[in-house]
């Protein structure tokens, strides 16, 4: 085992938290447990992660169990990436048996082909993902396995999750490949990000609850606290306009959690329109922005915003289409010859 | 020292801005006068000023402080102040108190007065505090590595001066590049000899609104970057922040429309900008960002986070 292999598990180690690292091990299963039982586990990581690669040493780990431990912390921890979703397509309608045998094999003779410095390593997982894990060199480097993509495919869908690598010229070379070994025709991005690789899942496989369940109105608290004094007028006005925001927005997000995003951005190339009283910027250029919306839970936040006061009830399409468009990357011009204020995107 | 909010907006100022850039003037708590304010030069003593002396402010992010006027406080003697608290540093260190640095390291201060960084003829000129580590152990001709730097300025024009009383210098901004751990060491010394009081300085997303309209006036290349403002919504289950990027083309184009009092800058002309703004994002997402809390303000001209938190580009 060599010096730049043993230094990769040992960081590998130092990646997990410490309470867990035990656990990861045995679901690597490469270092036997009565190996595992000389390693303390309540020693600071720097020791245990030497610890780990000793035993290693031991028993002549290769790259390719280096890179299981890998996909194994990265499976876990999936959240600690960044995952776009692409689209496969194909011409015919035709489903064909998949063969995973037969995927690898292509997969990795189309990406050798262009590439040979590559370290390739798949591992299936029981909701039948595939995990792929490339580390990428160059036609004279080693591959550099800090700087590895990671696919997770789904092989009965069209839907391939990519955490790309930093190595951007990487990512035709491995589109392409996915194409080859699983039959389609083209892939595309579709445009959806997130560090949850689940809720990605959720909103191409439309497994988040859209359960509208019927409207059956509950005592709001004002009721009981609006005081004698008030106008009976203003305190009705006011419970009748939040129950429609409620309505409102039940209608817009249904009722189940929603799906876990962190970002959305609009790209917004449209016309500045104002209050011709006002004089100002009269432009038949459009108006050149980028927007940007971050939340640990982008969704959840977006659907309180009208109850809170923030926004109308209903919030702009524009962000409430986010699950059922399965995108939260936006470009957005005027529409031509329309009306003011509907905007298309592309 | 509420008007030192205020006097933040015409820090951009200093740098080696156009002279047409709105100069501040404040008035009042909020630091606003009702009607408007003037614009006079950036700085009345730029013209003659060496923008070597006053580069070393551009491309840092400074932390703002506001300071009460200092007693007893004498530009004849920044010698003096540099060896007494080059010594009050050495004594925090052997307390164990201060910042975590080798034993062999020592640390040098330098007071030094820069004519250029003020506001008007009438306002102190700026005061430098640098701390650099030097090692003992390498050779003499060794080169010093600053680690941290502060300076006192003024920049409220006569507004706060005028009614110091004798003995007292207005110095009320105070601004910091560097570990906290030595702001805080070179502040109580500060504190200690001129019984003055440091205190962390916010930023109102009043003052943050000017600070995007008066930027965004300002005349920048075609490459420049994006006029930003990031609000933060409050009271949500879930955080939510949003960026708002203007193209700075389009940001200046809208805000030349809006800007008619000529050499004047009207609290009115700021909320028809930042209201057509929102507007233009209401039309779009239904969100009202006057509900919102302007966190931040970014143009190619500067940056300034409500939390006092500035970095001059230009």
């Amino acid at each position: 085992m060599d010096e730049i292999l043993a230094e990769y598990i040992r960081r590998t180690v130092l990646k997990i938290p410490r309470d867990e690292i035990k656990t990861v091990l045995q679901t690597w299963g490469f270092l036997s447990e009565a190996q595992l039982q000389t390693v303390n586990f309540h020693q600071i990581k720097e020791n245990i992660s030497q610890d780990v690669v000793r035993l290693c040493e031991e028993n002549s780990a290769d790259i390719k169990q280096a890179a299981v431990l890998d996909i194994i912390y990265n499976h876990i921890y999936s959240d600690k990436r960044v995952w776009s979703v692409y689209q496969m397509s194909k011409t015919g309608e035709e489903t064909e048996f998949f063969d995973l045998t037969d995927f690898k094999k292509k997969f990795k003779r189309r990406l050798r082909s262009a590439l040979k410095n590559v370290t390739i390593n798949f591992r299936e997982y029981e909701d039948n993902s595939i995990w792929i894990r490339i580390a990428w060199g160059t036609p004279y480097k080693k591959p550099n396995q800090y700087k590895s993509s990671y696919v997770v495919y789904h092989s009965q869908t069209p839907y391939v999750f990519i955490s790309a690598s930093v190595l951007k010229s990487t990512l035709p070379l491995l589109c392409q490949a996915l194409v080859v070994a699983s039959n389609y025709r083209d892939i595309r991005e579709m445009e959806l990000r997130s560090h949850s690789l689940n809720s990605l899942k959720d909103i191409v496989f439309k497994r988040y609850s859209q359960n509208f369940q019927t409207y059956y109105p509950r005592p709001l608290q004002e009721r009981n606290v609006a005081p004698e004094s008030a106008d009976l007028r203003i305190v009705q006005e006011n419970r009748h306009e939040k129950e429609r925001i409620e309505r409102v927005n039940r209608k817009v997000f249904g009722d189940g959690p929603q799906p876990k995003l962190e970002f959305a951005q609009y790209k917004l190339e449209t016309m500045f329109k104002s209050d011709p009283k006002m004089g100002v910027l009269d432009k038949k250029e459009p108006f050149r922005c980028l927007v940007k919306f971050s939340s640990p839970h982008l969704l959840e936040s977006l659907k309180s915003l009208a109850p809170a006061g923030m926004a109308d009830a209903p919030l702009s399409p524009l962000l409430t289409c986010i699950p059922q468009k399965a995108r939260n990357y936006f470009k957005i011009r005027e529409k031509k010859g329309i009306f003011p204020g509907s905007f298309v995107s592309p | 020292m509420e008007s030192v909010d205020g006097a933040v907006r015409t820090l951009p100022s200093i740098g080696r801005l156009s002279r047409g850039l709105p100069f501040g003037r404040p008035h009042g708590q909020f630091g606003l006068s009702p009607s408007g304010r003037l614009l006079p030069p950036a700085l009345r003593s730029q013209e003659n000023a060496d923008p070597r002396r006053t580069a070393f402010l551009l491309h840092k992010q400074w932390t703002l402080y506001s300071v009460t006027p200092l007693y007893r406080f004498s530009n004849t003697r920044l010698r003096d102040y540099a060896r007494l608290l080059s010594a009050f540093i050495a004594a925090e260190k052997q307390k164990g108190l201060a910042v975590e640095i080798g034993v062999e390291l020592d640390i040098k201060v330098a007071v030094s007065s820069i004519p250029d960084l003020k506001g008007s003829d009438q306002d102190q000129a700026a005061i430098l505090v640098q701390l650099s580590l030097r090692s003992p152990a390498s050779s003499k001709n060794s080169e010093e590595k600053l680690i941290w730097l502060g300076w006192f300025c003024c920049v409220s024009g006569d507004d706060l001066s005028e009614n110091v009383p004798e003995d007292f210098t207005c110095l009320p901004l105070f601004l910091a590049n560097g570990a906290e751990s030595y702001t805080s060491i070179v502040g109580s010394w500060f504190q200690k000899t001129f019984d003055c009081c440091f205190r962390r300085l916010a930023i109102s997303p009043l003052n943050l609104s000017w600070m995007a309209a008066m930027w965004t006036g300002c005349k920048v290349d075609k490459t420049a970057s994006a006029m930003e403002l990031v609000f933060s919504v409050p009271h949500l289950p879930q955080p939510l922040d949003i960026s708002y990027a203007i193209h700075p083309e389009d940001a200046k184009a809208l805000w030349d429309t809006v800007q008619k009092t000529p050499g004047e800058i009207t609290q009115e002309e700021v909320d028809v900008f930042m209201d057509c703004l929102y507007s233009h994002f209401h039309r779009h997402f239904k969100i009202h960002l006057s509900a919102t809390k302007l966190v931040k303000v970014s143009t190619a001209v500067a940056s300034a986070h409500c939390d006092g938190i500035i970095k001059v580009r230009f």
